[in-house]
């Protein structure tokens, strides 16, 4: 924990008498009555006002004047508080007032002009002010010119100093997956040392340039970035469904990285892509940013909690933002200000304001080229489509109206079916089986479903499955994890409640223990007794009722024609049939064979592309601060406008409370992105060196406030977010300019005195040692095993679970990872709350919120999973397809290390190899420490 | 590198370890810290060691089950006062509608419950029960999530893994915090019940069941024992010359340690969820052949779960039902339009296989280590939902409760008002819930945190009230 101390010096001497009557009347008070919340002993310090010095309430709290002005008691804010003459601006709060004597004493010492004695004390100032370092405006002016200048004076002052430089060949693996997530192959090491032993500079530099010239560099990049931006391909909360049209955003990163387009470009239209790209597809879908994160969709009711899904949804947005760009946690500053940084509740309801307008959702994002070309290829199918469907309603029409004749005069001697409880009655009849033949329900659309069918004989229903009955039918709905659900089993069960979900062919079967003489059937469609409602949807309304002793004749015993219709249209649908003239039936059926040919010429026509970018809208009302986060609890209204916690070193800016949606997006994106905004440029860099070191200069990368790390290397920091700004915000002069560094350079190996003054390298005594990534893991198995496939790049992500959609969504693990999944880890479909072999075991984190640091675990489950799932052996199975004969283990090293076997390596490998072959030889190499942790 | 005092206290444990041992005799120091965490302490003398977490997913109704409400009978088909123009999470409601079964009062203390439940009418004289629970949510993912972890939004670590961060592991050999998922699947909201969020990985729930073993357990097929071993010893081969040439790199010996635990977890796991050393007697008084076959299901899980307690698991969530399906409460107690029908199907299911499992605790002596708490979402409405004769969400009042170790029987805390429509008398929150579950393993709510983008969160974020009036 870090803690500011101010060190107050002692200042002017008071009377004696002054003294005498703090220490005998207002001391007492203020220990009493205040310190539980205004002192350096408070539990929780309240209103960030100290009472327990003088300095304190000279200094004042959250209101910003001093507690107290001397000698002028009546507009002391403290002895306005303690007369309770103020509404909300009550001390002691929910308490009695002080006792009248106290607060004449009060008013006394103030008119005294307060003398008091407690000077020279200590203020641990428990949370930060506009003065905290990342707040101010970037230094220009630095003590070194060189990353390494900031870098060996820091470890001189420990008396330490860089390691030597590493040694090539770990040097190729380490910029190698640092640029791309994947290993080198041995020839590309092998010419890399040679280069460098012709000229080390020109070898590095030549490496680093390929490597930040190649489309793996995107990859590995752009997932980096995906993890700060809590990238998710599914909704989350209790439905979580996958979205299958997330990826151009992915794929956008990817390109953008690989493009080495300006950071505050990319910024912009990551908030505004839209405003600012129409008609340009490939920057309009920037802003899926702002929807790329969880929110719930349930369908509810109830208007309290939706008001609180919005917030919560809007609340994403501000997160996302705030941490990503600023590294501000100005989500925490929705309930309340902040408790830790300067930044007031108003901020947080700004940028609400900015986020008003936007809801998740799927829309087309196509270039205007694109939308012509398809209205051209549509338009005219569009027409003759509506043309023919005219002709067709048309005749339609006529043939209802004689229909309704024909119904009119026709009788239906059986009153309709009762979803209740539907009865027919017949002669008596020996059969093995009945069958429930449905030929229409009540939706006439089709679908339904049945909860009971009895047959009976004399007082016994023999359908029942307690008397030894079986039911067959197909189901019209599946819940993988479920199989019993929607069974036609329910219809025999002798329960209300559950259904059949009668499916295609719509016929229940059901087979009595024994032969049986029955005279009457049964079938309802309820929930409960009486209970009628939609959701327990149609019941069969047109149907036959069929017995058989063999199973194979079947003869019809009772039928509900002669049942009064259920509907008019559902009567109308009875006689149509019989109406309609040979003819019409001839031109119906002509008309919608043609309709149905060009129906498929449309759906022929490739569709715009969809992308799940956000829908935009005006906003209907203003923005309110909510009291305690509270949106039932609506306060004063904000207007949109850059944030108060940065308006003494950056331009602030107003938009009128009715400025259009788009315009809120992009001022704020304008602001972020302004290079007189410190705080972007530092985060921005603080994460390049984060993923190039493993640790950032600020080690909580997107908290750069009071409860955030504090850097290591400050002027370092703001040196290389100079250099970025200077650089037109590119990406790749800053890693080439880091990469070249002798301290990214140096080797990683372990020395005494380093490690016992600086365990973790914080100070780069060495090049932290670093273990793969989840996705390099499973990538570098795939390379190892010859089985990588790169190109095409991007597209639709492919998954390493079976999804499942039965009301909400489940996502099982699969066991077997086939050939379509032998891509790029970062082109997974990453849906949250989905847990998959090997990448979550490597700490891939599911992206409920951001994950601007992975975290670095080892468990046993990683060593189960390595050593269990099909995967590894079939990659182990490739590779030891790709050994060569003479010297397995040697091919073996060179693939998987990049190096030779040792003379002992290569003895007790082949050892393994005799015994067991070279499959067991190679599972055992993709779990080797070697493999996954690099120098 | 984060500074979480676990990697503090594995770092400095590995940097006295460094000399002079190495191998096997270092790697099996190492294990114990792996799974979890080493048993850490408390931060005072705990009542309890263990949690038997019990959770009934799509808010289990307290009216028709725990919480007797005999206005509720006297008023049925009129309505609710104040309550007619109500609109809660499906639509509107109806009238006042009493449980379709009778209440009875059950042992010494008289405790009125659901005839529905006869055998854990058996216990409530151990039984503190919670009937003043609230929710903030009124929705079954984020609620269930929110029950676990304080928080209605996935991402936040739940109780058991905050629990198994603070007191870590006490058997190295299987995972500290287990989720026993049902027959019929998750529950709402899936994994995220059981998710360490921003705490490391080791700290998440791992799932296993009857139904289902621990994930990648068994070695390959086609791979034999022989084999096994011998591409293990070369493996270990290779990682010790690897870890020689890499002196100070504490991660390389901690993962050559993982696959050695992990191999025991393989010997280890699949004895524990061996049912058929557990005695045909015990079998039939759980009900694990019963011919309801969902009841058969859990029965079996809550058997396992016994079997997992007594191997020092530290926290089990027994899961008895799961998620929403496209009819409601078809697969959960999520019981809309019928609730006799549902509840008719589920209360046999949950019964006797859960008082079996209490009754089986106690008589082991488990029950001076073991904390059980019963778990919801939230609770329903005291009338039925319009056109049906079924009960919809509400969040303002439900039941919860606790027994077993530091837990007094035979209690209740607070009330709900006159219907059961809303908490009235000493309302509690998941926040209280938990603050109390803490206490009673030695944590002090406050205390136990983790920093997190920008926050040092807690398991109670900045809420929560130990509940001392069930505290024995």
């Amino acid at each position: 924990m870090i803690q500011l101390l101010v060190f107050l010096t002692a200042t002017a001497s008071a009377d004696p008498a002054g003294i005498a009557f703090f220490e005998q009347k207002i001391r007492p008070v203020l220990v009493e009555h205040c310190y539980a919340c205004h002192s350096a002993s408070a539990k929780k310090l309240k209103g960030n006002l100290y009472l327990d010095s003088k300095a304190g309430w000279e200094k004042g709290g959250d209101h910003g004047e001093p507690a107290i002005l001397p000698g002028d008691p009546e507009n002391s804010l403290l002895i306005r508080t303690i007369r309770h003459s103020e509404p909300d601006l009550e001390m002691p709060p929910k308490k009695p007032k002080l006792p009248d004597a106290v607060i004449a004493d009060l008013v006394t010492w103030v008119k005294m002009g307060a003398p008091d004695p407690r000077d020279g004390a200590v203020i641990e100032a428990k949370r930060a002010d506009k003065s905290w370092w990342s707040l101010q405006p970037l230094n220009q002016d630095f003590a070194h010119g060189t990353i390494d200048g900031f870098v060996e004076a820091k470890l001189a002052e420990q008396k330490l100093a860089l390691n030597p430089p590493a040694d090539p060949r770990a040097l190729m693996r380490r910029i190698t997956y640092d640029l791309t997530g994947l290993p080198p192959s041995l020839t590309e090491v092998e010419a890399f040392v040679a280069a460098c032993q012709a000229d080390r500079n020109a070898a590095i530099e030549a490496l680093v340039d390929r490597l930040l010239a190649s489309p793996r560099y995107g990859e590995r990049w752009g997932r980096h970035w995906l993890d700060v931006v809590r990238f998710g391909e599914s909704n989350g909360f209790e439905r979580n469904f996958i979205i299958d049209d997330l990826w151009p955003f992915r794929d956008y990163v990817i390109r953008s990285f690989n493009e080495d387009k300006p950071f505050d470009q990319f910024i912009i239209e990551h908030l505004a892509g839209d405003v600012i790209g129409k008609d340009r597809p490939e920057t309009e879908v920037g802003s899926a940013f702002l929807v790329a994160g969880p929110y719930d969709d349930v369908g509810n009711q109830d208007v309290v909690a939706q008001k609180n899904i919005r917030a919560a949804t809007l609340d994403d947005m501000i997160t996302a933002t705030s941490g990503a760009f600023l590294g501000l946690t100005i989500n925490c500053a929705r309930c309340h200000h902040h408790k830790f940084d300067p930044i007031p509740t108003e901020d947080y309801y700004r940028i609400r304001a900015v986020f008003e307008g936007v809801t998740h959702g799927r829309r087309v994002v196509a270039s205007k080229e694109q939308r012509h070309a398809h209205e051209a290829a549509t338009r005219p199918l569009r027409e003759q489509i509506a043309k023919l469907t005219a002709e067709r309603d048309a005749l339609n029409g006529t043939i209802e109206a004689r229909a309704k004749e024909a119904l009119a005069e026709r009788t239906f001697p059986r009153p309709k079916i009762d979803p209740q409880g539907t009865e027919d009655r017949f002669q008596t009849v020996r059969a093995k089986q009945v069958r429930f033949v449905i030929q229409a329900t009540t939706d006439l659309r089709g679908g339904g479903r049945l909860t009971e069918f009895e047959a009976w004989s004399g007082g016994r229903n023999v359908a029942l499955a307690a008397n030894g009955a079986k039911a067959d039918g197909a189901k019209g709905a599946v819940a993988e994890d479920f199989p019993d659900a929607y069974g036609p089993q329910f219809c025999i069960d002798g329960q209300p409640g559950e259904q059949w979900f009668i499916g295609s062919p719509a016929i229940l079967t059901i087979t009595f223990a024994q032969e049986e003489a029955i005279d009457r059937i049964v079938f309802r469609n309820a929930k409960g007794k009486d209970v009628q409602d939609k959701s327990q949807g149609a019941t069969p309304c047109e149907y036959e009722i069929q017995v058989s002793s063999d199973g194979k004749t079947w003869k019809t015993v009772a039928s509900g024609e002669d049942r009064e219709p259920w509907s008019p249209a559902h009567g109308i649908q009875r006689v149509r049939r019989a109406v309609t003239e040979n003819e019409e039936s001839a031109k119906l059926a002509e008309v919608d064979k043609r309709i149905a040919a060009l129906q498929s010429q449309l759906n022929q026509v490739p569709a715009l592309p969809m992308v799940w970018a956000g829908n935009y809208a005006q906003p209907k009302e203003p923005t309110y601060v909510h009291k305690g986060g509270d949106p039932m609890k609506p306060q004063d209204a904000v207007i949109p406008a850059s944030l108060s916690v940065l308006d003494q070193v950056t331009q602030p800016y107003t938009l009128p409370a009715q400025a259009p949606e788009g315009e809120r997006r992009l001022a704020l994106a304008r602001w972020i992105a302004s290079s007189d905004n410190p705080l972007t440029a530092r985060v921005l860099v603080n994460r390049v060196w984060q993923y190039h070191f493993g640790t950032g200069i600020v080690d909580t990368p997107s908290d750069f406030g009071f409860l955030g790390g504090k850097p290591t290397h400050p002027e370092l920091l703001d040196f290389l977010a100079g250099r970025l700004i200077a650089n037109g915000w590119k990406l790749k002069a800053l890693h080439r300019e880091i990469l070249l560094s002798r301290t990214y350079l140096q080797s990683a190996a372990y020395r005494e005195d380093g490690a016992k003054l600086d365990k973790d390298a914080r100070l780069l005594w060495r090049f932290p040692p670093r273990r793969l990534s989840a996705e390099e893991i499973r990538d570098t198995l795939l390379t190892v095993g010859g089985k990588l496939t790169l190109e095409p790049m991007g597209g639709r992500g492919f998954r390493l679970y079976k999804f499942t959609q039965n009301n909400v969504s489940t996502y099982f693990p699969l066991d077997v990872h086939g050939p379509e999944t032998y891509r790029r880890a970062v082109y997974h479909q990453n849906a949250r709350a989905s847990v998959v072999d090997i990448l979550n075991d490597f700490d891939l984190p599911d992206i409920a919120f951001a994950a601007p640091k992975r975290a670095n675990t080892t468990t046993p489950l990683q060593a189960l999973t390595m050593m269990n799932h099909s995967f590894t052996t079939d990659m182990a199975t490739a590779l030891a397809a790709r050994l060569e004969t003479p010297d397995p283990v040697g091919s073996a090293y060179r693939l998987a290390f990049q190096r030779e076997a040792s003379d002992n390596e290569r003895e007790v490998g082949g050892r393994l190899i005799a015994e067991h072959g070279t499959r067991a030889f190679c599972r055992a190499l993709l779990n080797a420490n070697e493999l996954i942790y690099l120098d | 590198m984060t500074a979480n005092p676990i990697d503090l206290a594995r770092r400095e444990f590995l940097a006295r370890m460094n000399t002079g041992m190495t191998g096997v005799a270092l790697s099996r120091l190492l294990a114990g810290e792996l799974t979890a965490a080493p048993a850490r302490e408390p931060h005072f003398a705990p009542k309890a060691k263990q949690v038997l977490q019990i959770f009934c997913p799509g808010a289990a109704s307290h009216v028709d089950l725990w919480d007797h409400k005999p206005l509720l009978e006297k008023y049925h088909g009129t309505p609710l006062p104040g309550g007619q123009t109500e609109v809660t999470f499906q639509g509107k409601n109806g009238n006042l509608m009493k449980s379709p079964w009778p209440f009875a009062p059950a042992g010494k203390s008289g405790k009125m419950i659901s005839t529905m439940l006869p055998h854990m009418a058996g216990h409530v004289d151990d039984i503190a029960f919670v009937h003043s629970m609230t929710s903030r949510t009124n929705t079954h993912g984020p609620g269930c999530v929110n029950m676990n972890s304080c928080f209605t939004r996935d991402g936040f670590p739940s109780a058991g893994s905050w629990i198994s961060y603070g007191l870590g592991t006490l058997n190295e050999n299987l995972p500290t915090y287990v989720a026993v998922q049902d027959l019929r699947g998750e529950p709402p909201n899936g994994k995220a019940n059981w998710s360490n969020g921003f705490l490391p990985a080791r700290f998440q729930g791992i799932t296993m069941s009857a139904q289902q073993q621990l994930r990648n357990l068994s070695r390959p097929s086609g791979i034999s024992e022989r084999e096994e071993l011998a591409t293990r010893d070369f493996l270990n081969f290779i990682d010790e010359e690897h870890a020689r040439r890499h002196p100070g790199n504490d991660e390389l010996r901690a993962r050559m340690a993982a696959y050695e635990l992990a191999a025991r977890m393989q010997m280890t796991a699949p004895e524990v969820s061996d049912l058929s050393r557990e005695p045909g007697t015990i079998h039939e008084f759980y009900g694990t052949n019963d011919a309801n076959k969902l009841k058969a299901a859990y029965a079996r899980n809550c058997l396992l779960a016994r079997r997992l307690l007594e191997q020092g698991v530290r926290f089990v969530s027994l899961y008895c039902a799961s998620r929403a399906s496209a009819v409601d409460g078809l697969l959960n107690w999520d019981a809309h339009k019928t609730l006799k029908a549902d509840y008719e199907r589920h209360c046999p299911i949950f019964d006797q296989p859960t008082a079996a499992l209490l009754t089986d605790l106690k008589q082991r002596g488990m029950l001076n280590d073991v904390l059980v708490i019963w778990c919801t979402e939230f609770g329903r409405m005291p009338t039925h939902q319009d056109g049906t004769s079924g009960r919809d969400h509400n969040p303002d009042a439900f039941t919860t409760w606790m027994m077993g170790a530091g837990v007094k029987g035979g209690v209740s805390h607070g009330a709900t008002d006159d219907f059961g429509r809303r908490s009235a008398v000493d309302i509690a929150t998941v926040y209280d819930f938990h603050a109390t579950v803490l206490h009673l393993l030695g944590l002090d709510h406050e205390k136990l945190t983790y920093y997190h983008n920008g926050a040092n969160r807690r398991l109670t974020d900045v809420h929560g009230h130990v509940l001392q009036s069930i505290l024995a």
